[in-house]
C-alpha cells in the first residue's frame, strides 16, 4: 500500500513538475462557486501567474480526496471542523503573517476560532448559517411562524405543509437542527439525547417530500416546496432566482431563534502545494476590502472581513439571515468531529432514519 | 506464446484494478477507523489492532440486511422491467431491413452521449408537477431509463443473429407465431437475456445517483449506504464491510447465473 501510494505520488509530482516548469501557477481546492471569475481575473492579473482551481461540494469530498493521497493543491478551503481534521493530520503549512499585513482586516469574533486560536493556519474567508428557507407568501397565507425549527419538527405545523418540506441529507446537520430544537448542544455526550433527537426526526419524517442537499434550491425558488432547511448561501440563490423568475412570491430565511449551526470557511496552506509565495500573495489580495466583499456580494455567504464592510450591498449586508446580529450570533454553534465509536453510533441513527 | 502475450495486459489490469483493491477492502473491513477518517494502522505500539467488530457491528441488528434485501427487490425490478421493454424493441430492430438497423441501434445509444446526471435532472422536472418525484416510482422510472439501453443492446446483439431459415421451417411446419417465439426466438435469445440481465442488475445494485436525486424519504439502497461510511462518516471499515459483502453476493449472482445459463444451453 504504502509503495503503491509512493509511486503514484512520484508520477504526479513528475507532471506537476513539468506542468509548473511552464509557468506559474496557484492551485486552488475550493467550494463550488466560491470565487467570482472576476476576482479571478484581477489576481492573475495582478500576480502576473495563473490561478488553477478545482472544485468540491461537501468537505468530507474534499477530506477523502486529500486522504486518497491527492497531493499539489496549495490552498484548501476547509470548514472549522474540516480544518481540526487537517491540522491533527499534520497537513498544514503555518502562515507567514509578515506576508499577510491584511490580517488586521479579520472582524476580532474570528480571531480565535476552537480549531485555530490565533489564526495561525487558517485565514477565514466566508460563513454560512444552516436555517430555514421558506415560501413567505404562502407561509404568511398559511398562518405559520418562520422564525422556530418547530416549522420542520412539530406536527401541527407539518400537517399544513404536507410534501411541501426538504431537510439536508447530512446526518450531522439534521441531527444539530433537532438538537437545538431540543435544547439541547450540537456537541451533546449523553445518547440518550442523541436518541430523543432520533425519536423527533422520525415523527416528523412523514411529512417531509425528501433529504436534499441540493435540489432544494430549485424547488424553493419554482414553488415546487414551500420549506427548505439548508445554507443561508442557498437560500440567497433561491430567493434571487425566483426574483429574476418573477414568480408571484418571495423567498425568505432566518435564523430559528432555538440556534443553529454556523461554518467558517478559511483558507489554509496545504502541506504538499508547491507555491506557499503565490498562495499567500492570494490570501493577502482576498483579505482586501473590495475582493473579500465579492463573496457576499455575489453569492450571499456572510463576510469575516470588517475592510469588507463599505462594499457590500446593504441589503446583504443588513440581511440577519446571513449576516447574523450579534444575538443570533450567541445561539450559533460550529460542529466539531467526534470520535469513531460516538461517529458509529449516530450514523447506525442515521441508517434507521433514513429506512423507517 | 502469442496467447499470453495477448492475454497479459488485460490480466494485468484485472488484478491492479479488481484484485488489489478487492483485497485492500478485506483488510480494512478488519480495521479500526481513525479518528479523524482513513484507518488505524494494522500494528500500532506493538499491538495488534484488527478484529471482528465491524462484522459484529453488522450482525447486530437486522436494519443492514433489511437495506440489502429492499436493493435487491430495487435491481431486480428494474431488470425485468427493462427486459419486458427492450425485448419487443430489439426484436424489431432485429428483424427491420438491413438499411434502418443500424440507425435504430444509433437511436437507442444516443440518450448515452449527454451526461447522466442531466439526464436525471431532467426526470425531475418532468415527475415534479404531476407529484411523482421523491417517490419509489421515480427511483424504479430513472433506473430504467438509464439502464435500458444495456439491456436493448445485448438483445439485439444476440437476436439479430438468429437464421431467418428456422422460423421459415416452424411455419412450414405448421407453427403459428406465438409457438414460433416460445419454442424458438426466446430459446436461442437466453444468453442475450442473461448478459442484458447481468449489464442491468449489478449497476443497479450499487447505484446511490439515482435516489439520492429521486427517491424519497424511505428510498435508501446499499449504494447510498456505502457512499455515506466513505464520505459523510468517513468510517472506512463500516464502507469496506458493507462493499466487500455486496461483491461477495454480486459474485455470487453472477456464478448462479452463468450457471443456469449452461444447465439451459444444455438442455436446448
Amino acid at each position: 500500500m504504502k509503495a503503491l501510494r509512493a509511486s503514484v505520488v512520484a508520477v504526479l509530482l513528475a507532471v506537476l513538475a513539468m506542468l509548473a516548469h511552464a509557468e506559474d501557477v496557484l492551485y486552488l481546492y475550493i467550494w463550488n462557486t466560491y470565487l467570482s471569475e472576476d476576482t479571478v481575473q484581477r489576481f492573475e492579473v495582478q500576480c502576473r501567474c495563473r490561478l488553477k482551481q478545482d472544485f468540491y461540494s461537501d468537505n468530507e469530498e474534499m477530506l477523502a480526496k486529500l486522504e486518497a493521497g491527492a497531493i499539489g493543491y496549495d490552498l484548501i478551503v476547509p470548514t472549522g471542523n474540516a480544518v481540526e481534521t487537517l491540522l491533527r493530520k499534520n497537513a498544514l503549512r503555518p502562515l507567514d503573517k509578515s506576508k499577510l499585513p491584511n490580517l488586521k482586516n479579520v472582524k476580532a469574533e474570528f480571531h480565535d476560532p476552537w480549531y485555530d486560536p490565533g489564526m495561525r493556519y487558517a485565514v477565514p474567508y466566508a460563513t454560512t448559517v444552516t436555517l430555514l428557507g421558506y415560501n413567505a407568501t404562502r407561509l404568511a397565507e398559511l398562518g405559520l411562524p418562520t422564525d422556530s425549527w418547530a416549522l420542520i419538527f412539530e406536527p401541527r405545523h407539518l400537517e399544513k405543509l404536507k410534501g411541501k418540506v426538504t431537510v439536508l441529507n447530512s446526518q450531522r446537520e439534521l441531527m444539530a437542527a433537532a438538537m437545538k430544537y431540543l435544547g439541547y448542544s450540537v456537541q451533546e455526550n449523553d445518547p440518550a439525547r442523541w436518541d430523543e433527537a432520533k425519536r423527533l426526526i422520525l415523527r416528523a419524517k412523514p411529512y417531509w417530500a425528501t433529504f436534499s442537499n441540493s435540489t432544494y434550491i430549485k424547488d424553493l425558488a419554482i414553488g415546487n416546496i414551500w420549506v427548505a432547511h439548508g445554507y443561508s448561501s442557498d437560500m440567497f440563490r433561491a430567493q434571487q432566482d425566483a426574483q429574476e423568475a418573477k414568480r408571484p412570491f418571495t423567498i425568505g430565511f432566518r435564523t430559528p431563534k432555538e440556534g443553529a449551526v454556523l461554518a467558517v470557511d478559511s483558507f489554509v496552506l496545504h502541506k504538499s502545494g508547491r507555491r506557499p509565495d503565490l498562495a499567500h500573495q492570494f490570501i493577502q489580495f482576498m483579505l482586501e476590502g473590495a475582493n473579500a466583499a465579492d463573496v457576499s456580494s455575489l453569492i450571499g455567504a456572510g463576510n469575516p472581513n470588517a475592510a469588507a464592510m463599505p462594499y457590500i450591498p446593504p441589503e446583504i449586508a443588513g440581511n440577519p439571515g446571513i449576516f447574523p446580529p450579534p444575538d443570533d450570533l450567541r445561539r450559533l454553534e460550529m460542529l466539531r468531529d467526534f470520535d469513531p465509536k460516538t461517529r458509529r453510533l449516530l450514523s447506525r441513527m442515521w441508517t434507521e432514519i433514513k429506512v423507517r | 506464446m502469442t496467447k499470453w502475450l495477448v492475454s497479459l495486459p488485460p490480466t494485468l489490469f484485472l488484478v491492479v484494478f479488481f484484485l488489489v483493491p478487492a483485497l485492500l477492502m478485506v483488510g480494512a473491513s478488519f480495521q479500526q477507523p481513525g479518528d479523524f477518517g482513513g484507518l488505524v494502522p494494522a500494528m500500532q505500539d506493538g499491538q495488534f489492532t484488527l478484529s471482528l467488530e465491524t462484522y459484529r457491528f453488522f450482525l447486530g441488528d437486522w436494519i443492514y440486511a433489511e437495506i440489502f434485501g429492499r436493493s435487491f427487490l430495487v435491481a431486480a425490478a428494474t431488470t425485468l422491467i427493462c427486459l419486458l421493454l427492450a425485448y419487443p424493441l430489439a426484436l424489431l430492430i432485429a428483424r427491420s431491413g438491413q438499411r434502418h438497423r443500424n440507425l435504430l441501434v444509433l437511436l437507442v445509444i444516443l440518450p448515452l452521449a449527454s451526461n447522466f446526471l442531466i439526464r436525471i435532472y431532467a426526470w425531475i422536472i418532468l415527475l415534479g408537477p404531476v407529484d411523482l418525484l421523491y417517490t419509489p416510482f421515480a427511483v424504479i422510472a430513472g433506473m430504467v431509463y438509464v439502464h435500458l439501453p444495456f439491456m436493448v443492446l445485448p438483445l439485439y446483439n444476440n437476436l439479430e443473429q438468429h437464421d431467418p431459415a428456422l422460423l421459415e421451417a416452424a411455419q412450414d411446419l405448421g407453427a403459428g407465431t406465438w409457438t414460433r417465439f416460445w419454442r424458438i426466438t426466446l430459446p436461442l435469445s437466453l444468453p442475450g437475456i442473461w448478459a442484458g440481465s447481468a449489464l442491468v442488475f449489478i449497476p443497479v445494485l450499487g447505484m446511490f445517483a439515482i435516489p439520492e436525486l429521486l427517491g424519497g424519504t424511505r428510498d435508501l439502497l446499499i449504494g447510498n449506504l456505502i457512499k455515506e461510511q466513505f464520505l459523510d462518516n468517513r468510517d472506512w471499515p463500516l464502507g469496506s464491510t458493507l462493499s466487500l459483502l455486496l461483491t461477495v453476493a454480486v459474485l455470487a449472482l453472477a456464478g448462479l447465473s452463468a450457471r443456469a445459463g449452461r444447465l439451459r444451453r444444455g438442455r436446448a
